[in-house]
């Protein structure tokens, strides 16, 4: 990433089209939802990252297609779907499972609300500040679990060995982490909403 | 399901440890339950939040540095600072793609600055580039869906090679001669992946590790040269010299060594191969036929040198043509041409004058653009010139060279420039703007006005940009009192024509003493002080001729001189 200085979103860098800063702002305000569709249509592969970021590219290649008025993040989901496509085709892998179209576009439809958007921005703000908040309540070992599937994806089977714990281990703990978090996170956000 | 189950297939799916039938059984459940949808994106939102945390260190500093600010943004209203970091990602996401296309593009020749324009400005401080493998080299070459050009990045995603055989290096060193019909994605500088197709891969000991992918598994380099072929058969598996691992989808992984091929159907059925060896070229055979075709182009321009050396027109022709050594003669290939076939005096007399042999001064050899070492001259050190002599006066001009420039970082680049610039002389040089500029002082110069003064000298319009940097171009100036005009061309295309007024048409030429890619002033002045006029870049032939040259033949000295024109049988 550039070393540069947030940019205002008025700023118009010459040669950017007029549009652009709009544009941006649809892009940026969709941000949260589109990554949760990515993953969503690809739960637990590495390499959602890069489908979200090609996704991004892609809809910024496309921008002059887009028609301002019209509904901005179910054109964005169509071209995150895709490129999931794209990136299953590209893996050619018979092990990889897939959701239906119809499950596909039912769940662009229910992420497309203001719960998951960034406009939400506070709420966005404040999920991440529990997250960080319960993760550290956890045991010691459990974070560093956490830290070893997270922080750099590995897989599960890889963590069996380098950890030499039975993968089935792992994936019991690992859900009783998530379980623990999802309530912990809760409680932090309505208790948060009584202040 | 109840949630807690949910929850659990939810875990086990994002841990890669969910089954095939619980995968169903999912799918059915979240197609029809809206509340077991709910609970997917909750549990998906979980998963996002904690890659977040872990994968954004910085992001993470960031925070702890900015904690007073990210107080008071929180108690003041909605805090900026994340939808800033978005921005930013979304504007280098976008940066970073218009930055390929427009290097794709002015890789590909086509490219001008104008381009540059659509870079959003948050990226334009550091370049940067996309890919992961170079295309070295290319043979009989049929692109299904764009053309490549040797040296270009490989872009992402699948590429369809329809014929043909190409070479790839990748950055971690691994040398990939691919044959068409082939279809292949590189993944990473350690990562190919092969769709369909035959792939030879030369792996250096910095690169062990490397992976080639198939639909049947995965072959993984332990330091080697194997062979690999994608059917509807199966993956081959080839190892040349040394040893690899095969890791089947399906089963156990095998290890090859030196000799020993292996198919593994679709089945994941493993199965020695005793038939014909996957035969595709190695990376040095390739290396050896793309030198081949260099060579090719480089024996077609010297034998049409020895043509031009015929030339009663030309003065001078200078190319050190592969002559080793360290020589600081650049010799005129004219004057070699007369001692070795010892010209006949009726020829001689032909010629009106003939140039000398040209002195190095300060400028390096360098390789040349057949890549042969040694053969060109670097004009960059300070000072650096060919110092020739071409006696007479002519009643035309014809200049032509092949250029490598670095970067036009002076108010002038030299070319051609007689010492000083007395009545009669030429002067051809660059601008800092990328234009050429050739004028012949007429006599009464010093009565003109300043407008009169400007009218001496033909511009061409602005041939240069920077995707030209580092490549070998072909430059010439021709001077036609007869047709009263003034040529510039590039790469054999004429680029601009400029008429000659009247009271500037100048046909008796001088030139004298001169200099190559520098300009003296006149040699007897003991001031120590000079301007840097040096071209920053090299030159591997310089021509002069007495005659203009017809646009035809311009063309064809650039055709002959080519060293990227493919061959009629490429």
């Amino acid at each position: 990433m550039p070393n540069a200085p947030a940019p205002s979103p008025n700023d118009q860098p010459d040669g950017q089209s007029p549009h652009d800063g709009r544009f941006v702002a649809l892009l940026t305000e969709c941000q949260t939802q589109l990554r949760m569709y990515v993953r969503a249509l690809m739960p637990g592969e590495q390499n959602a990252a890069d489908v979200i970021q090609q996704t991004n590219a892609t809809i910024w290649e496309k921008r002059n297609s887009f028609e301002f008025g019209t509904n901005f993040t179910a054109w964005a989901f169509a071209i995150a779907r895709y490129e999931v496509l794209n990136e299953r085709k590209r893996q050619a892998r018979s092990n990889s499972l897939q959701f239906s179209t119809e499950l596909a576009e039912t769940i662009a439809a229910e992420l497309d609300s203001d719960q998951f958007s960034s406009k939400a921005e506070q709420l966005q703000y404040s999920k991440r500040e529990a997250l960080k908040h319960c993760v550290g309540a956890l045991d010691e070992q459990q974070q560093q679990l956490l830290e070893d599937r997270y922080r750099n994806e590995q897989r599960l089977s890889e963590l069996a060995q380098t950890l030499q714990r039975p993968v089935g281990s792992l994936k019991v703990s690992l859900h009783r982490i998530r379980q623990r978090l999802a309530k912990c996170i809760e409680l932090r956000l309505a208790n948060m909403g009584d202040h | 399901m109840t949630p807690q189950q949910l929850q659990q297939s939810i875990d086990a799916l994002l841990d890669g440890q969910l089954s095939e039938a619980d995968f169903l059984t999912l799918e059915a459940e979240l197609s029809v339950n809206p509340q077991a949808r709910q609970i997917y994106l909750q549990r998906i939102e979980l998963d996002q939040l904690l890659s977040d945390n872990y994968r954004s260190d910085a992001g993470d500093k960031r925070d702890q540095e900015t904690t007073p600010a990210t107080r008071v943004a929180t108690s003041a209203g909605p805090p900026r600072m994340v939808s800033r970091t978005l921005l930013l990602t979304i504007l280098a996401a976008a940066a970073c793609l218009l930055f390929a296309t427009t290097l794709a593009w002015q890789i590909l020749g086509n490219g001008s600055q104008d381009l540059a324009a659509g870079i959003p400005s948050t990226a334009s401080e550091e370049r940067s580039a996309i890919g992961f493998a170079v295309l070295s080299g290319q043979a009989q070459a049929v692109w299904k869906d764009q053309s490549l050009k040797k040296g270009q990045l490989i872009p992402s995603g699948i590429q369809h090679l329809q014929a043909g055989l190409i070479q790839l290096e990748l950055f971690s060193g691994v040398q990939l001669v691919i044959q068409g019909d082939a279809s292949f994605a590189i993944e990473s500088p350690m990562q190919v992946r092969l769709l369909h197709g035959k792939a030879r891969a030369l792996v250096p000991e910095a690169a062990h590790g490397f992976q080639l992918l198939t639909s049947e598994g995965q072959v993984v380099d332990l330091g080697t040269e194997f062979s690999v072929e994608v059917d509807h058969s199966g993956t081959q598996v080839e190892v040349l010299e040394g040893e690899v691992e095969l890791h089947p989808n399906v089963g156990e992984m095998k290890n090859l060594i030196t000799g020993q091929r292996l198919l593994v159907d679709q089945a994941g059925q493993v199965s020695n191969q005793p038939g014909q060896p996957i035969s595709v070229v190695g990376p040095k055979e390739m290396q050896n036929r793309l030198a081949k075709q260099q060579n090719q182009r480089l024996e077609r321009w010297q034998n049409s040198v020895n043509e031009l050396l015929q030339d009663p027109r030309l003065l001078g022709h200078y190319s050190l043509d592969g002559q080793l050594g360290y020589s600081r003669v650049l010799p005129n290939g004219v004057l070699n041409q007369q001692v070795r076939h010892e010209i006949p005096p009726i020829e001689k007399l032909s010629r009106k004058s003939v140039a000398s042999q040209g002195a190095i001064v300060a400028a390096q050899r360098d390789a040349d653009r057949w890549g042969r070492d040694q053969s060109s001259l670097d004009f960059s050190p300070v000072g650096s010139r060919v110092r020739v002599l071409v006696p007479g006066e002519h009643n035309a001009l014809t200049l032509m060279c092949w250029v490598k420039i670095n970067s036009l970082d002076r108010m002038y680049n030299s070319l051609f420039l007689t010492d000083g610039h007395e009545v009669g002389e030429p002067h051809w040089q660059i601008l800092a703007d990328g234009r050429l500029f050739f004028s012949i002082k007429p006599d009464d110069q010093d009565k003109m006005t300043r407008d009169q003064r400007q009218q001496q000298i033909y511009h061409s319009p602005p041939f240069w940009d920077t995707s030209l940097s580092g490549k070998w171009i072909m430059l010439c100036t021709v001077y036609d009192p007869d047709q009263q005009q003034v040529t510039h061309y590039f790469n054999g295309d004429a680029i601009s024509q400029h008429p000659i007024p009247d009271h500037l048409i100048i046909k008796q030429i001088k030139i004298g003493a001169a200099s190559i890619c520098n300009w003296s002033e006149p040699m007897y002045r003991t001031d120590p002080t000079f301007v840097v006029r040096n071209l920053n870049g090299s030159i591997d032939e310089f021509a002069i001729f007495d005659a203009p040259l017809s646009g035809q033949e311009v063309k064809q000295l650039y055709q002959s001189g080519n060293p990227y024109l493919p061959l009629s049988n490429d």
